[in-house]
């Protein structure tokens, strides 16, 4: 292993670490979030870093020029006509987009603080939905256009000047409109200080800071060590298991000074395009911090020691309470293990591999794990869900019944190790599940040379696309599903009731394993049917991949146009006074929540 | 081979093991800081209770014989603090027995309308917090939000939103206020959906009906045995029930049911008192049709109520009426009674011994709770852990009126 493999692996470990951190803080707000939503409150929003305006006004205006700048050089900028045409398109593209984004950004704002002047009420005279339609709009209509474009380029009938003129007037513009966002933003900043409170997520820094500074109580009959250690014990493999989970394919470098050593130098030659098999000539880096051969089994071997913490501070803590924690969290982790590892064994049989890199790979070629192993996703689900003791199965803590549970005699950081350990438990497992169920960090149709589209025999859509663009976008897709799986498993916290001791373990063994076996002896028969059948079932079986993969397509298009769809919907409230108070309190402007609310 | 335990006696096998003892509450969250109970357990299984009370005891029946008739109405709010309308207007009934004097129509249909809007209150919040102590956050707030209205209409009508102190002995404080009835009708349509909401959250969820089904259940005997009365005796079986065993006010002339369970488990418990808002509902809307718009509120008779503000300053008489009523109170011929009515958590029983002076010689309350509580232990004994949280909510142990 050379020193840049090193350098490099401590880099992999910075950046899954920092993101585990980062997120477990992230998801504590947005628990938080939703229990102040449900309530009608404010939620976590009392930590503000005054700033000077200018400050501000300078963080707001800076990225818009710089990307002003960037956009307008680097679209103007092509060597040919064919490139000039396609930096056309998607400069086009991007414009639209900036266009249709701070319209209803604005409008939202106007709707919400009033107008400032007379532009803003012009553009908050019309609701932030049709923004979002027109653009929708818009952006169709810039396709069709430059696909015209570029067809009548491709038949000579438009001359190549023209075509570097258009990148060059479309880089111009959409820089421009950058800056000019950038420079009206900073604009809107009023004079003197400004709290910053990036919505309320800065309240889960503040309360982590505030953690170190608080007393550390350790009860008196307390074993004094293992009560120190025990929080560690359960934060550690809560952060070393993401150590076998890919974050992106392999990143190669080309070997540039034909050494054969993998040195600093080779470093700024990564490698410019993949083939579709993926297959690299020169110096692979792998991103994941270690690609062991027995990867699953890793994982499920770590992440069930995050179980001894529980029940070494359940039993050092000297309480009745925090006993009685212990014990329930040590049995329930090991009950629910067992049905955990056999709920992926079906998944195992099909991909044929441990390692979650090949894996991954398979979910990306032929379909992901949810649609060849429904039964087993909710099976594994349920099961993380009880090894990361979140409710229904939040036994362990029980607040209304053994009031903390385990770690009832914690405070000050060790509390808080205890608090983050549980949250960068659900990011891990919303990691793994993703890895094993939803593809990882692959999307559909994209392989390592770029985009290409295709039903059975049929081509329908190809596009290349380089080396460096093609990690990106894998890697930014494995931290995005992360973190949407994170979040979805925070939805759970508020509606479930939590189950009872006896009947949690009668789910787990009676229910969750024999299902698990019996999914996987189903599976199993069903892989060897396949086998033994003629080529055309397995056609069909790749066919019926590819159709899932469109399917996932689709949705992951149409998912963000609901969303937004449903998010700027007009909200109609409707008020109900009646009682001599409220009525008041209206008549007065209002009842506003205060902001010291948290 | 033979098997290796062949002479072993099944006892030897075990480990040695002792019991655990426990104290659960008063500070507990399930405990709601009134209560305690000492269990002791095997594993998990409950073997032994011991429920404590009277961490809430605040010498209620002797604070009563200090002041007048009326000024123990303070003191009965604080019973039932979760709903003290039921709690006054059973007082203000058993000192009118005592005093043989029946208040006008307006003012039964007005102490039914407010009694009942207390009693959804009530209900919404024992079921409420029972779903919120197990887990379930969410149908706890939509409960909570529709007591936030029935709790701003009771504002509106006597000012306060929790201790009212709203009934007098002969009527009531105030008459209904001019947008009484419209509130009521505008309320009950929002409330009736918000409870089917928040149901319907809990009541399709299996981890929730689990928790309750055949948990925490007792026979009809054992409950009578117990001096069980309310939502938790109907929850057996037994439709006692004193509104319609033993009508008072107005009740024999509206229409409702009293909902009954079959196993009295906390299942039965929760939907009786789901059950029992919807029959409340049911008698406000008869009541809001039936209900005098106009007329007097409290008796015709200056020697039980206070005289009109404006006279007391204008004429002799008045002033003079309302010197003795307010110094020496009400004169409540010697003699003793026992009333009762259908409070939140069962029959509120007021034992009153009057020696004819202004203020009452003995007061003793019969509290639902102080008996539905004694069948607490035989409940959770061989239940587990777990299993005390629900069956503690579904019995709705006020401690205020429990320690009296």
């Amino acid at each position: 292993m050379s020193l840049v493999e090193v350098v490099l692996a401590l880099v992999k470990i910075l950046v899954i670490i920092g993101f585990c951190l980062n997120m477990s803080a992230l998801t504590t707000w947005a628990d938080r979030r939703q229990s102040a939503m449900l309530q009608h409150r404010v939620g976590p929003n009392r930590a503000v870093i005054n700033l000077p305006s200018f400050v501000i006004q300078g963080a707001l205006a800076t990225p818009g020029l710089l990307l002003g700048a960037v956009a307008a050089l680097g679209i103007g900028g092509a060597a040919s006509p064919a490139a000039a045409m396609e930096r056309m398109a998607l400069g086009l593209q991007l414009t639209v987009f900036v266009v249709w984004f701070h319209l209803v950004v604005l409008s939202w704002r106007v709707h919400v603080k009033g107008p400032l002047n007379a532009f803003e009420a012009a553009i908050g005279s019309t609701l932030p939905r049709s923004y979002f339609f027109a653009g929708l709009f818009a952006h169709g209509a810039g396709i069709a256009v430059t696909s015209l474009l570029s067809q009548r380029l491709a038949a000579g009938l438009l001359p190549a000047a023209s075509v570097y003129t258009g990148a060059r007037v479309v880089g111009a513009l959409l820089g421009a409109l950058m800056a000019a966002i950038g420079i009206y933003a900073a604009m809107r900043i009023p004079k003197g200080t400004f709290g910053l409170r990036l919505a309320g997520t800065l309240h889960a820094l503040a309360d982590s800071v505030k953690m170190i500074f608080k007393e550390d109580f350790v009860p008196k009959n307390a074993d004094k060590l293992l009560h120190s250690l025990a929080p560690m014990i359960a934060i550690f493999p809560a952060l070393v298991v993401l150590a076998v989970v890919p974050f992106g394919s392999v990143l190669c470098f080309e070997d540039a000074n034909k050494n054969g050593l993998f040195e600093f130098s080779d470093l700024a030659h990564v490698a410019p395009v993949m083939t579709r098999d993926a297959i690299c000539a020169g110096h692979a880096v792998p991103l994941q911090i270690a690609d062991l051969n027995v990867g699953i089994l890793y994982l499920f071997a770590i992440s069930s020691t995050g179980v001894i913490g529980a029940a070494i501070a359940g039993w050092s803590s000297d309480n009745k309470f925090s006993l009685l924690g212990g014990l329930r969290a040590a049995s329930q982790m090991v009950s629910y293990e067992v049905a955990m590892g056999l709920s992926i064994m079906g998944l195992l049989v099909i991909t044929s591999t441990l390692r979650l890199q090949p894996l991954v790979d398979w979910q990306n070629q032929n379909a992901w794990g949810v649609f060849v192993q429904p039964l087993g996703f909710l099976m594994f689900l349920a099961a993380t869900a009880a090894e990361t003791k979140r409710v229904p199965f939040d036994q362990p803590e029980g607040e209304s019944e053994i009031v903390a549970g385990y770690f009832v005699e914690y405070s000050g950081f060790k509390w808080g190790m205890f608090m983050a350990g549980e949250y960068v438990e659900v990011i891990t497992s919303s990691a793994i599940l993703i890895t094993l169920f939803f593809g990882g960090y692959s999307l559909p149709f994209l392989y390592a040379d770029g985009v290409l589209v295709q039903i059975g025999d049929t081509v329908l859509f190809q596009y290349k696309m380089n080396h460096v663009a093609v990690t990106v976008l894998q890697s930014l897709t494995f931290f995005g599903k992360t973190i949407l799986m994170a979040f979805f498993q925070v939805f759970f916290r508020w509606t479930l009731p939590r189950f009872r001791y006896d009947q949690l373990m009668k789910f787990g063994w009676t229910k969750l394993l024999p299902l698990a076996i019996a999914n996987l002896v189903i599976t199993g028969v069903g892989v060897v049917a396949i086998d033994q059948a003629g080529p055309g079932v397995q056609q069909g079986f790749a066919l019926l991949g590819q159709l899932s993969q469109a399917v996932v397509a689709l949705l992951l298009l149409a998912a963000p146009i609901a969303l937004v769809w449903l998010l700027l919907r007009p909200v109609e409230r409707t008020r109900f006074l009646h009682s001599t108070s409220t009525r008041f309190a209206a008549a007065a402007g209002g009842v506003k929540a205060s902001p010291m609310q948290a | 081979m033979e098997p290796i335990d062949q002479d072993l006696d099944e006892s030897e096998l075990e480990l040695p093991a002792e019991p655990m003892m426990l104290n659960m509450g008063p500070s507990h969250p399930a405990m709601h800081g009134t209560v305690r109970i000492v269990v002791e357990l095997s594993g998990e299984t409950i073997t032994k209770a011991d429920v404590q009370i009277g961490y809430l005891h605040r010498g209620f029946e002797k604070m009563c014989e200090r002041g007048t008739w009326n000024q123990v109405f303070p003191y009965v709010d604080r019973l039932n603090y979760v709903s003290p309308m039921l709690c006054n207007v059973g007082y203000a009934l058993a000192v009118e027995k005592l005093l043989g004097i029946t208040v006008p129509e307006r003012c039964q249909y007005y102490r039914v309308m407010l009694g009942e809007l207390a009693r959804v209150a009530d209900h919404l919040t024992c079921n409420g917090a029972m779903a919120m102590e197990l887990g379930a956050f969410t149908p706890f707030l939509y409960f909570i939000r529709a007591r936030e209205m029935i709790w701003e209409i009771l504002e509106e009508e006597t000012g306060a939103r929790l201790t009212h102190s709203f009934g007098r002995v002969g009527g009531m404080a105030k008459p209904p206020t001019p947008f009484f009835k419209r509130m009521v009708s505008e309320t009950l349509p929002v409330v009736m959906k918000l409870v089917a909401d928040g149901e319907k959250l809990l009541l399709k969820n299996r981890i929730f009906l689990d928790r309750l089904e055949g948990v925490g259940a007792i026979s009809k005997e054992d409950a009578i045995a117990l001096g069980w009365t309310g939502p938790t005796l109907r929850s057996t079986g037994c439709a006692y029930d004193v509104r319609r065993a033993h009508p008072y006010l107005v009740y024999d002339r509206l229409e409702f049911d009293v909902p009954v369970g079959t196993t009295g488990d906390n299942y039965d418990r929760f939907m009786v008192r789901g059950e029992e808002m919807r029959q409340s509902i049911r008698i406000l809307e008869q009541s809001l049709e039936q209900m005098p718009d106009d007329g007097p509120i409290n008796v015709d008779d200056p020697r039980i109520i206070l005289p009109e503000k404006q006279d007391v300053y204008t004429t002799i008489e008045a002033t003079i009426q309302h010197f003795k009523i307010v110094m020496e109170g009400i004169k409540v011929p010697a003699g003793e009674v026992y009333s009762y009515t259908e409070g939140g958590n069962g029959e509120l029983g007021f034992y009153i011994v009057s020696d004819g002076s202004g203020t009452p010689y003995r007061m003793r309350i019969r509290p639902p709770c102080f008996a539905v509580v004694q069948g607490l232990e035989q409940l959770i004994v061989g239940g587990m852990i777990p299993d005390v949280v629900p069956t503690f909510g579904s019995l709705n142990m006020i401690g205020g009126e429990c320690d009296h």
